[in-house]
């Protein structure tokens, strides 16, 4: 059977395609957050200590139990596409369905983080309150952070919205035909875990021995 | 076909993608100076390059593939030496900003 687009060879010839496409929109990614991390960056050089005293108030328990959830959800994406590979149906299926279900978690978690922020005046322009001495690098610090985590969260939605509708697709199509997009969709989710791997340290763990 | 990663390896890097998470959450409460932002960057980084060897399995992509990662790192370098190379060497480091609450 050839379950493969006119304009490829072959299915290895388009998953081959698909796999170059994605790390180039990856790339195209990379330059989406990198300049964030530059704003960061120089924002932190401007007022480190404001920097400090506000990454001490968010919510280290959370932000660690969350990126602990995250690596284990990119390890069941990557056994997830290894047995698509090897024709294991129903363990893709099950690792899809852990991997988004791990993402959801993720989500419950941050959106539980930000109520709690939200509640502590923690939100620029939302009732803003912190000590007057480092309020207007605190100010900064947050509205980055509501910037970067919310960036993140939006693409870790997507990629729980992949998981589930791959994990759904599996159940009526061959693990061959499907191979190409789990390992696609796995990639992307790697790389949505790495930007939370950055994100942990510069938000979470700035000044906490203060 | 390409060989594909085996289970144990997968787990094992799991294990030390979290040993390294504790590291990195411990040092924190060390007063370690600047060695602190360091020691978490270096760590970030080695989570990073395992994630991408073991799970994405770059190193073992075609060479368009790993041309293409190698691009996007030599671009956002681009990218941060000249935004980095204009505001660090201005004479004042503040950014213009006004606090929201005078908005």
């Amino acid at each position: 059977m050839s379950a493969h687009a006119s304009h490829f060879e072959s299915r290895e010839h388009q998953r081959e395609s698909a796999e170059l496409g994605i790390w180039v929109f990856l790339a195209t990614e990379l330059m989406f957050f990198g300049p964030l991390f530059l704003a960061y960056t120089l924002l932190r050089l401007s007022a480190p200590d404001a920097f400090a005293a506000a990454s001490r108030e968010t919510h280290i328990i959370i932000g660690t139990v969350n990126t602990a959830v995250l690596l284990t959800s990119s390890m069941f994406a990557a056994i997830a596409s290894r047995s698509a590979h090897l024709g294991q149906r129903r363990a893709a299926i099950v690792c899809l369905w852990i991997t988004a279900f791990l993402g959801a978690t993720f989500l419950g978690l941050k959106a539980i983080e930000y109520l709690d922020e939200w509640q502590e005046h923690l939100v620029p322009w939302l009732g803003f309150q912190f000590d007057p001495l480092h309020a207007e690098g605190a100010a900064q610090f947050f509205i980055l952070y509501f910037a970067m985590t919310g960036l993140h969260a939006l693409h870790l939605t997507i990629g729980v919205g992949i998981m589930v509708c791959f994990a759904w697709q599996l159940r009526a199509h061959s693990p061959a035909s499907m191979r190409g997009r789990i390992e696609i969709g796995a990639l992307y989710w790697h790389f949505v875990d790495a930007i939370w791997v950055f994100l942990y340290p510069l938000i979470y763990l700035v000044g906490r021995y203060g | 076909m390409r060989k594909v990663a085996s289970i144990p390896a997968l787990a094992a890097t799991w294990c030390a993608l979290l040993v390294l998470l504790g590291l990195t959450t411990a040092s924190a409460w060390l007063n370690l100076g600047p060695g602190n932002l360091l020691l978490n960057l270096s760590i970030a980084a080695a989570k990073v390059a395992l994630i991408v060897v073991v799970f994405m399995r770059l190193t073992r992509a075609r060479i368009a593939v790993r041309l293409t990662a190698a691009a996007a790192l030599f671009f956002l370098f681009i990218l941060a030496f000249l935004s980095f190379s204009d505001f660090l060497t201005r004479p004042s480091h503040p950014a213009p900003w006004r606090t929201p609450g005078s908005i």
